[in-house]
C-alpha cells in the first residue's frame, strides 16, 4: 500500500457531511444531561426522599460501567420495551418508528447526565458557604440567593469541568456507529473500507475531531477570562 | 429484538464473561505500564521547560486528550505498521492485542503527563525551598520530598485513569479482540437473550470499577495519613464515602481545557 | 563573622536591593527591620539563595560565594552553612516531627540514623514538643509547626540561623511561645538573623539592628540607638508609625 496524502484532503471534505450528526448527539446529549444532572444535584442536595437514592444509585450504576453498555442496553432494552407494549395495546408506534439516532440522544443523555451531576455538584460544593449566608443577610430568598449568588459562582468553577464533560461526550459519540449512526467515525469507516485506504481516513477523521476539541477549549478558555473576572485578585 | 427477559441468563452470562475479565484487565495493565512511561517521558519537558521537546510534549497531549479513543484505536492499528514498513519493520505478525495496549497506553499516556504536572505542581513551593534550606540537592529535594508527596496527591488521578481505562477497553472489540465486550457479543448468538448478555456485561465492569475504587481509597488513606482529616462539615453529606470520592479527580485532571 | 558585599537583585526592571554591605559577627543576632517591600525579606533568603542575587557577593569566614556567576557546588556549601526558618514554616508535609528534625541530617549530613535520632529528640524536648515527636505537621498548631521549625534549623548546626518573619503567620495568642524559643536560643551564642514586624521582641533579643527601606540600608546600630535615639528622619519615621499603628491595633 502506498502513501497518498491528497487522501487525507479527500476523506476530510467526505467526512464533513457526517459532521451535524456528530453535533447534534453531542449538543443534545450534554443538554438533557445537564438537565438529568442539575435534577439529580438538587434532589441530592436537599435530600429529597427517594429521588435522591435514585439519583445516587444512578450516577454511581453509570460511572461504573462503559458508555457502550448504557448504548447497548438502553436500545435493546428500549425496543423490547416498546414493542411488548405496542403488541400488547396494538399501537402501530413501535421500535422501528424511532429512528436509530434517538436511542443514541437517549442512551448519551443518561451517560451524560451521571457525569454532569458531579460536575454540577463539584461546582455547587466549590462556592463558599459564606456567599449564601451574605445573601440571606441582604434578605434573599433561597432562591434569589441560589440563581443571582450561587449558580454564577457555581459555573464559573465548574466550567473547566463542563468543557471536559462536552469534549468527553464528543468523543463519547462515535460509539454511535454500534447502532448505525453514520457519524464521523463511522464515516471515516466507510470512505476507509470503499478506497481501500484505512490510516489516511482516520487520519482525516482524528484531524477532525483534534480541531472540533481544540475549538471547544479554546471556547472554553475565553469564556473562562470573561466570567472569571471577580477571581482576578488584586493581589500584587 | 431477542426473546423475552429471562433473569436466569443473566446469571448463566455473568458467570462466563468472568474468565474474560483477566483479558480486560491484562489490556488496562499492559496499558497503565505503557502509559505510565509515556506520561513520565512527556511530561518532563515540560515540567524542567526544555525548549523544542516542550513543545513537542504539548502536541503529544492536545492530539491524545483532543480525539476519540476509538479512532486512535483504528489509527494506531493501521497507521503504525504503514509507519515502521517506511524503516522496514515488519509488524503483520504481531498479535492484535499489542497493538490494543499500545493504543491505550499511548492515550493514557497523554492523561498521565496532565495528571503528573499537576501533581507535581499541586505540591507547595515552599516543600523545596526548606529542603534546599536544609542542604538538600535538587535530586534530593525531588526525590525525598516533592515525589513523596506528589505521588500522594496522584492516586485519585490515578485511579480515575486506570478506571476510565477500564471502561475504555469495553472498545476493543472493534479490533476484534476478546475481551468481556467481544465476548459479551458472541454469547447471545444462539440463545438471542441480548439483553440479558449486556446487562451481565455492565453488572461486570461496574464490580470491577467498584474494587478498583475501594482499593486506591485505601491506597489513598494510607498514603495521606500524615494529613489531617478533612473536617466531617466540608464533606457534602451526600452519597456514599465513596461516591464523593469519585468527584475530586474530576476536579484534579481536567480532561481539556486550558493548562492543569 | 559573615559579610555581604554590594548585594543587589531586580525583578525585571524594579530593583529590589541596591547594594546591600553588611556584616555580622559571630553569635550576633540581627533583627532587620522595616516597611514591607523594603526587600528586608529577599535580601534573607539571598543569603540562602532562594532568591538569586543579581550581583554581589557573600563570605562567611573563609567561604565565599560571587553571586554573579556562582558555581553550582558554592551554592550548595552556602545553603549547608546556614539554616531557614520560614514564614510559612514549610514542614515536610508528610514527615512527622521527629522526621523533619531528622531529614537534613540523615539525607545531607550523612549522620547515622541512631546519632540523628538521638540529637532531634533533644533539640524538640528543648523547644518543648518532646511529646509531639510523632505528630504530623497537620496536626500541629502554628506555633508547634514553627518551633518543630526552629529545631529543624538548630539540628543542621549551622553558622548562621536566618529567621523570615517566623511569627507573621502566626494567630496572636500563639507568637509567645515560638518568640520565647528564639529568646532562648538566642541566648546560646548562635549567629541569627531576624527579619521580624515585632519590634518589642527585636528590641530585646537583638544585639544589632538594621533598619531598611527602598532596598537600601538605611540606618543601623544596637538597639537602644536604633529604637530611642535614630539618627535618620525616615527610620523615625518608621518607628513613628510603627508604634502608633501597633497602638491602635487589637
Amino acid at each position: 500500500m502506498k502513501w497518498d496524502f491528497s487522501f487525507i484532503w479527500t476523506a476530510f471534505l467526505d467526512l464533513l457531511p457526517a459532521l451535524p450528526t456528530t453535533l447534534y448527539i453531542t449538543a443534545v446529549s450534554v443538554s438533557c444531561g445537564f438537565v438529568i444532572g442539575l435534577i439529580v444535584t438538587l434532589s441530592r442536595m436537599y435530600k429529597v426522599p427517594v429521588l435522591s437514592q435514585i439519583g445516587t444509585a444512578y450516577v454511581t450504576f453509570v460511572r461504573g460501567t462503559p458508555m457502550l453498555t448504557h448504548l447497548l442496553i438502553v436500545y435493546i432494552g428500549l425496543s423490547m420495551l416498546l414493542d411488548h407494549l405496542s403488541d400488547k395495546f396494538g399501537w402501530s408506534f413501535n421500535s422501528v418508528s424511532i429512528p436509530m439516532i434517538g436511542f443514541a440522544y437517549i442512551a448519551f443523555s443518561i451517560t451524560a447526565g451521571a457525569y454532569l451531576a458531579e460536575v454540577i455538584r463539584s461546582g455547587l460544593l466549590a462556592v463558599n458557604k459564606g456567599q449564601l449566608e451574605a445573601a440571606y443577610s441582604v434578605g434573599m430568598t433561597t432562591f434569589q440567593a441560589l440563581r443571582r449568588i450561587v449558580f454564577p459562582q457555581a459555573f464559573a468553577a465548574a466550567l473547566p469541568n463542563l468543557s471536559n464533560s462536552l469534549i468527553g461526550m464528543l468523543h463519547g459519540s462515535t460509539l454511535a456507529f454500534t447502532v448505525s449512526v453514520v457519524d464521523i467515525n463511522a464515516k471515516a469507516q466507510i470512505v476507509a473500507s470503499t478506497n481501500w485506504k484505512f490510516p489516511e481516513a482516520y487520519l482525516a477523521a482524528a484531524l477532525l475531531f483534534w480541531g472540533l476539541t481544540v475549538l471547544i477549549e479554546r471556547g472554553t478558555a475565553l469564556l473562562e477570562k470573561r466570567i472569571n473576572v471577580y477571581n482576578r485578585g488584586g493581589v500584587a | 429484538m431477542g426473546t423475552p427477559f429471562d433473569i436466569a441468563y443473566v446469571y448463566e452470562y455473568f458467570l462466563k464473561l468472568l474468565p474474560f475479565i483477566r483479558i480486560s484487565l491484562l489490556i488496562v495493565f499492559g496499558s497503565i505500564v505503557v502509559g505510565m512511561g509515556v506520561g513520565l517521558l512527556v511530561a518532563l519537558p515540560r515540567l524542567y521547560k526544555v525548549p523544542v521537546l516542550q513543545r513537542f510534549s504539548q502536541v503529544y497531549a492536545s492530539f491524545f486528550r483532543g480525539t476519540p479513543i476509538l479512532i486512535q484505536l483504528f489509527l494506531i492499528y493501521y497507521l503504525l505498521p504503514e509507519l515502521l514498513k517506511l524503516v522496514s519493520i515488519d509488524v503483520t505478525k504481531v498479535p492484535v492485542l499489542i497493538f490494543v495496549i499500545l493504543a491505550y497506553g499511548l492515550h493514557s499516556g497523554a492523561y498521565f503527563s496532565e495528571g503528573i504536572r499537576a501533581a507535581v505542581s499541586a505540591v507547595d513551593r515552599g516543600q523545596v525551598e526548606a529542603a534546599y534550606a536544609v542542604g538538600m540537592t535538587g535530586y534530593q529535594a525531588f526525590t525525598r520530598i516533592v515525589f513523596p508527596q506528589a505521588l500522594a496527591i496522584s492516586i485519585p488521578i490515578l485511579a480515575n485513569l486506570i478506571i476510565a481505562t477500564l471502561k475504555d477497553t469495553s472498545l476493543a472489540f472493534t479490533l476484534g479482540v476478546m475481551e468481556l465486550t467481544g465476548k459479551a457479543q458472541t454469547l447471545f448468538t444462539v440463545s438471542r437473550h441480548m439483553l440479558e448478555s449486556y446487562l451481565a456485561l455492565a453488572i461486570v465492569y461496574f464490580i470491577l470499577s467498584f474494587f478498583l475504587e475501594k482499593m486506591f481509597n485505601f491506597a489513598e488513606r494510607r498514603l495521606l495519613k500524615h494529613e489531617a482529616p478533612i473536617a466531617k462539615e466540608d464533606k457534602v453529606p451526600m452519597g456514599r464515602k465513596w461516591l464523593n470520592r469519585t468527584l475530586d479527580p474530576d476536579i484534579a485532571l481536567s480532561k481539556g481545557g486550558a493548562g492543569v | 563573622m559573615i559579610h555581604l558585599k554590594r548585594i543587589t537583585k531586580s525583578f525585571g526592571r524594579n530593583e529590589v536591593l541596591k547594594g546591600i554591605d553588611l556584616t555580622i559577627r559571630k553569635g550576633e543576632v540581627v533583627a532587620i527591620v522595616g516597611p514591607s517591600g523594603s526587600g528586608k525579606t529577599t535580601l534573607l533568603r539571598c543569603i540562602n539563595y532562594l532568591e538569586k542575587p543579581s550581583d554581589g557577593e557573600i563570605s562567611i569566614d573563609e567561604f565565599s560565594v560571587h553571586f554573579k556567576k556562582p558555581h553550582k557546588k558554592d551554592i550548595h556549601a552556602l545553603r549547608q552553612k546556614s539554616a531557614m526558618v520560614f514564614q510559612q514554616y514549610n514542614l515536610f508535609r508528610h514527615k512527622t516531627a521527629l522526621e523533619n528534625v531528622m531529614e537534613g541530617l540523615v539525607v545531607v549530613q550523612k549522620i547515622p540514623k541512631e546519632e540523628a535520632r538521638k540529637r532531634s529528640v533533644e533539640l524538640l524536648e528543648k523547644v518543648g514538643l518532646g511529646d509531639k515527636l510523632d505528630s504530623y505537621p497537620s496536626q500541629l498548631s502554628g506555633g508547634q509547626q514553627q518551633r518543630v521549625g526552629i529545631a529543624r534549623a538548630l539540628a543542621l548546626n549551622p553558622e548562621v540561623i536566618l529567621f523570615d518573619e517566623p511569627t507573621s503567620a502566626l494567630d496572636p495568642e500563639l507568637v509567645g511561645e515560638v518568640l520565647g524559643v528564639i529568646r532562648k536560643i538566642a541566648k546560646e551564642g548562635i549567629t541569627m538573623i531576624i527579619v521580624t514586624h515585632e519590634m518589642a521582641f527585636a528590641q530585646d533579643v537583638a544585639n544589632h539592628v538594621v533598619f531598611m527601606e527602598g532596598g537600601v540600608i538605611v540606618e543601623e546600630g544596637p538597639p537602644n540607638v536604633i529604637f530611642n535615639v535614630p539618627k535618620e528622619e525616615r527610620t523615625k519615621q518608621f518607628l513613628a508609625r510603627y508604634t502608633s499603628e501597633s497602638a491602635y491595633s487589637i
